[in-house]
């Protein structure tokens, strides 16, 4: 059937809007851009959509022109890059990082053309990053042990950082991620949940064949299971047994309508102290669900 | 020269690289969706200052002009949101009964039929130009306007009901 209101269709038509206009919000967007990290940028848009956050120890290098460092590990690490290099005004690079398998690089370094072989002097020519549950706790033992303090701890937009050079004399940045950082992308299964009629008869099941070790969950005979990657919960009163996988989902209300669109059911989403998760049913009839963790 | 030790890229700088030519997409659209010149520059300020926020998260969204485009979507929806409380009692008052979907076979004339949306109710308003301005498909306009399917799929007959009795007034102006 056709339908008369079909004709309303508007493709978006670029139209210049009044020029002080956009030279004002020009100038709100350069403070709100460039506010928190100080320093005045460039950059080129590549593939960020990906990003997770990088592994427990990152080796941390510096290299005599960055861009063009990234460029050759690219080509011959076959290395993916992680997000935009940050760009100095002279054109040097403050911090970069690539993805080699499942590791992770970071380096810094000079300005396209630098001479040399070796790094400006100010940029360390080879760091590790570490992350920690307390970095000032980590610190404080690190120097209490014989290292040096390069830099005490101090929050950052990417978490609460400080330096330390260990009495081997090699150098680390210690960190711990900010709430938010989850080494799960989107599409990756955050979170297993195994539903079973008698709990208890598989704890013992689990506990025997996998050394699976359990802790109360947050619900009614509902179990955390101790260590395994991703994380898994377990909960007794199922009618019939089934795994369910939570995905993780980088835009929770846009998946929603995907999961509606495609013939899915799903659930409103509901705030969690984790972040928010919406129970879903694909079209064949599994039942799934999406999350999206916490804003920091 | 700053600590090197930046574990996230500030993700919104390429935001600034993109405004030149995203600005009039995003002015464009909500230009052509709101009619009013102040209005329009209001939520393209708040959709480029939104990015910025948005850009910051983990992982941060695929910056792009349809990407901006979207969230101008967003901003425009809240605004109507913010409108449609307003003007809650008033469509109590007006909202027709007798709603139906019958096959109207038309040819709009579409400065007149703009013209018609305007003179809407604010959700009305919102439902059409989701669904036909910008062509959504109907979960999607729900999930915007925060609605259950069913419910919207209700919405929209309402709407066009709504839409096709004005616009025929409109044409046999008595």
């Amino acid at each position: 059937m056709s339908d008369p209101l079909d004709a309303l269709r508007a493709p978006v038509a670029p139209e210049d809007p009044d020029a002080a206009f956009a030279a004002a919000l020009r100038t709100r967007l350069e403070r709100a851009v460039l506010d928190p990290g100080g320093a005045a940028l460039t950059s080129t848009p590549t593939d960020t959509a990906r990003l997770a956050w990088p592994p427990s120890v990152t080796p941390y290098i510096g290299v005599p022109d960055a861009l063009r460092a990234i460029d050759w590990y690219v080509d011959v690490f076959d290395a993916e890059r992680r997000g935009e290099p940050y760009v100095m005004p002279d054109g040097s690079v403050g911090h970069a990082e690539v993805g080699i398998g499942d590791a992770v690089l970071m380096l810094a370094g000079g300005a396209p053309g630098t001479p040399g072989d070796v790094p400006p002097p100010d940029i360390p020519r080879f760091s590790l990053h570490v992350q920690v549950p307390d970095v000032d706790a980590t610190v404080a033992r690190a120097v209490a042990a014989g290292a040096d303090l390069e830099r005490p701890p101090g929050d950052q937009p990417y978490g609460r950082t400080g330096v330390i050079r260990d009495p081997f004399g090699h150098r680390w940045m210690v960190q711990t991620p900010p709430a938010r950082a989850s080494r799960v992308r989107h599409g990756d299964i955050g979170y297993v949940s195994i539903g079973v009629p008698d709990a208890q008869r598989a704890k013992n099941f689990y506990g025997a064949v996998l050394g699976w070790r359990f802790s109360p969950g947050s619900v009614e005979d509902g179990w955390q299971v101790e260590g395994p990657t991703p994380p898994v919960g377990m909960w007794g009163g199922a009618t019939a047994p089934e795994v369910q996988l939570c995905y993780r989902v980088a835009d929770l209300a846009a998946a929603v309508g995907r999961v509606r669109a495609q013939g899915g059911e799903a659930a409103e989403p509901e705030r969690k102290p984790y972040g928010r998760l919406a129970d879903c049913t694909d079209d064949q009839g599994i039942r799934f669900q999406l999350w999206e963790p916490a804003d920091g | 020269m700053d600590e090197p030790a930046r574990l996230q890229p500030e993700p919104a700088l390429a935001l600034l690289k993109l405004y030149d030519d995203a600005l009039p997409h995003v002015y464009g659209y909500l230009r052509a969706r709101c009619g009013s010149h102040p209005l329009a520059e209001d939520l393209a300020a708040e959709t480029f200052l939104a990015a910025v926020a948005a850009l910051r998260r983990t992982p941060p969204p695929e910056l792009s002009t349809g990407w901006l485009v979207g969230t101008a979507r967003h901003k425009l929806v809240d605004h109507w949101r913010r409108v449609a409380r307003e003007e809650h009692g008033l469509h109590l008052v007006h909202e027709p009964a007798e709603d139906h979907d019958d096959p109207w076979d038309a040819e709009l004339d579409l400065l007149r039929a703009h013209e018609v949306l305007r003179r809407l109710g604010t959700h009305h308003r919102a439902a059409l130009t989701l669904r036909y301005l910008d062509d959504l498909p109907v979960p999607e306009v729900a999930a915007l306007l925060g609605r259950s399917l069913h419910a919207t799929e209700a919405l929209l007959v309402r709407a066009r009901a709504a839409f096709r009795r004005t616009y025929e007034g409109a044409e046999d102006p008595r």
